[in-house]
């Protein structure tokens, strides 16, 4: 961004700096009157929340009289807070299972790409489940994996793969898994654009000059393609992430985060506390929390991404 | 791998080279179409529900399922208070973002903080901000109200980006003609800018209509009066009701996700700029 943004930002100063005076302060206040409703939405619900859970964390909250500070007791009883540590540990899985996705992802906007026939059909077909409600997607998805007459068990079943119905959304093992892959259905064709609008943006020129030099398609592919789309699965990378936030909707429909918080995220945890529990202040240093967790795998992805060679093949 | 390595963008020389491409894309285009398939099957037969095995293809279809959710909730309410919320949102986000992007084509002070913080605040998810924003809407006085539910939708950044782009390609030249034919600020942005940017206008009333139409959390949050509840909490609501014991409930299902899916077919192009341009900018 702030690339692009530099010479532009040179280019208008340059034109707009022979007006000043009179008009130049008219189009001053324009400009923040014009300003103005954005910012103060996004001042309303972005940046006052983050500080304000940041504050609402280490107090007491009450409903009625003055909140109490207590410093870092919420913290501390989240150390020892069982459930937390699951959510924790299912949202990192759930981040964790974003390239497996990705990959996915790729290998269709590659195909796609090609001169097939009928690619923007097959686009359209992937990219179809993105727009749709997730309240709706998870009724659906919940219905496949019913265990009396779901769609899984009887394909399972009637190919002899399994012999008893398995409960997929109450058992253990499978909760998280089969929410995955409910996850991952919504979410690659949104990968696909992205890699999409990255793979369209590599000159073609480089892969004709590589072509001259002999490099074989897999070269191509491993030389040219993937380190050059390394931002756009940079930025893939962080749409994973961020869905481990945003799929909040799935798993509140399909499991409440059920069986025994088997399937709790941090963000259904935070609900939880604060809008069923009535424990604001702890959902407030839970989000903190996560909100961190975001910060820093963000960051440790860009340095992937800007970092070694190698990189891009490990995601 | 092997299928995907041919160089993207490049023929190749044999048109039959293609069949296993062909394959692979087929098989995830089934997989993407089955829930689809399955859902508007469940809502016209339902006769799965109690038996097992399910059959494949639906036998009898009717459409009584899409009556009974008529009658077993109160669709038309929930109806109601979805498009008032999605239109409070979009006719905020056409205007505000309009009005947020065409400041940020001019130069002044303060305008690279602005853009960072913009840039910044698209790393705060929203999820990260319900209990706060939950704790705020209430000092507004807007817990259960339409303003309530749509006003942290009101401007999207992604949104501001798109009409940013779209007014800077509008050429320096013509701002100037018009203004040396004396035409206002105001003018410039309602005659020039705004219809030389009908496909970002499309984009933002697209965005903010799938955004505002599909969100859950916020309303849930917000809103505990069942009168005031949108069509994904009426959802929610009726499973919680009635489980998965009538077919009304995949009825009620088809009927929320089609608007999405019809106005998606229609102005994908405008939608998928929309997501690109956020993502290759911010």
């Amino acid at each position: 961004m702030s690339k692009s943004l530099a010479p532009m930002q040179k280019t208008q100063a340059a034109r707009s700096a022979p007006r000043a005076g009179a008009k130049g302060r008219r189009e001053l206040i324009l400009v923040w009157v014009f300003l103005l409703p954005s910012l103060v939405v996004f001042f309303l619900y972005r940046i006052l929340p983050l500080v304000w859970n940041a504050v609402l964390s280490v107090q007491k909250f009450s409903l009625f009289g003055e909140n109490s500070w207590i410093g870092f007791e919420h913290y501390r009883y989240m150390f020892e807070d069982d459930v937390f540590w699951t959510s924790l540990w299912n949202t990192l899985i759930y981040i964790a299972s974003a390239p497996i996705g990705i990959v996915l992802a790729l290998a269709v906007a590659l195909m796609v790409n090609s001169e097939v026939r009928g690619r923007n059909i097959y686009r359209t077909v992937v990219f179809l489940s993105y727009p749709l409600m997730t309240v709706a997607v998870g009724i659906i998805w919940r219905w496949m994996y019913d265990e009396k007459v779901g769609l899984f068990n009887f394909v399972l079943r009637s190919l002899g793969i399994i012999d008893t119905p398995l409960a997929f959304l109450q058992s253990f093992e499978w909760v998280l898994p089969s929410i995955l892959l409910a996850n991952v259905w919504q979410i690659l064709g949104f990968y696909m654009i992205i890699l999409l609008a990255g793979i369209q943006n590599i000159p073609q020129n480089l892969y004709e000059a590589a072509a001259i030099d002999g490099a074989s398609a897999r070269q191509q592919l491993f030389r040219i393609t993937l380190p050059l789309l390394r931002p756009s699965l940079f930025l893939a990378f962080v749409i994973g992430i961020m869905t481990s936030f945003t799929s909040f909707d799935l798993v509140y429909v399909m499991t409440q985060g059920g069986p025994a918080h088997s399937s709790e995220l941090l963000v259904t945890y935070i609900y939880k506390n604060a809008f069923e529990l009535s424990r604001v202040d702890y959902a407030a240093a839970l989000t903190v929390v996560q909100f961190l967790l975001l910060v820093v795998l963000t960051w440790v992805g860009n340095r992937l991404a800007g970092g070694e060679a190698g990189a891009v093949k490990t995601e | 791998m092997s299928r995907t390595k041919r160089k993207p963008g490049r023929a190749p020389s044999n048109r039959y080279a293609h069949w296993p491409i062909h394959l692979a894309l087929l098989a995830i285009s089934f997989a993407m179409l089955v829930p689809f398939y399955w859902v508007l099957k469940t809502s016209l037969t339902g006769e799965n529900i109690f038996v097992y095995p399910p059959k494949l293809l639906p036998v009898d279809p009717q459409p009584f399922y899409y009556v009974d959710v008529w009658y077993l909730i109160p669709f038309a309410r929930y109806l109601f208070n979805s498009v008032i919320v999605s239109l409070l949102a979009i006719v905020a986000n056409v205007v505000f973002n309009a009005m947020a992007a065409y400041a940020l084509t001019k130069n002044f002070r303060g305008r690279g903080i602005t853009l960072m913080l913009l840039l910044s605040c698209m790393m705060i998810p929203f999820q990260t901000t319900i209990v706060p924003a939950y704790l705020i809407t209430g000092k507004l006085g807007l817990l259960n109200s339409y303003l309530g539910m749509a006003l942290p939708t009101f401007s999207t950044i992604v949104c501001i980006f798109v009409y940013k782009a779209s007014f800077d390609a509008v050429p320096r030249s013509l701002i100037d003609a018009a203004r040396i034919d004396g035409l206002s600020e105001l003018q410039v942005i309602m005659k020039i800018m705004i219809p030389l940017s009908t496909s970002a206008v499309a984009t933002n009333v697209i965005l903010s209509f799938i955004w505002s139409w599909n969100n859950f959390l916020w309303p849930l949050i917000v809103v505990r009066d069942p009168n005031m509840q949108t069509l994904p909490l009426g959802l929610s609501r009726f499973l919680t009701y009635h489980e998965n014991t009538t077919g009304a409930l995949y009825a009620f299902c088809v009927m929320v996700l089609l608007p999405g899916l019809l106005l998606f077919l229609l102005a994908q192009k405008e939608f998928i700029r929309g997501l690109t341009s956020g993502a290759t900018k911010g």
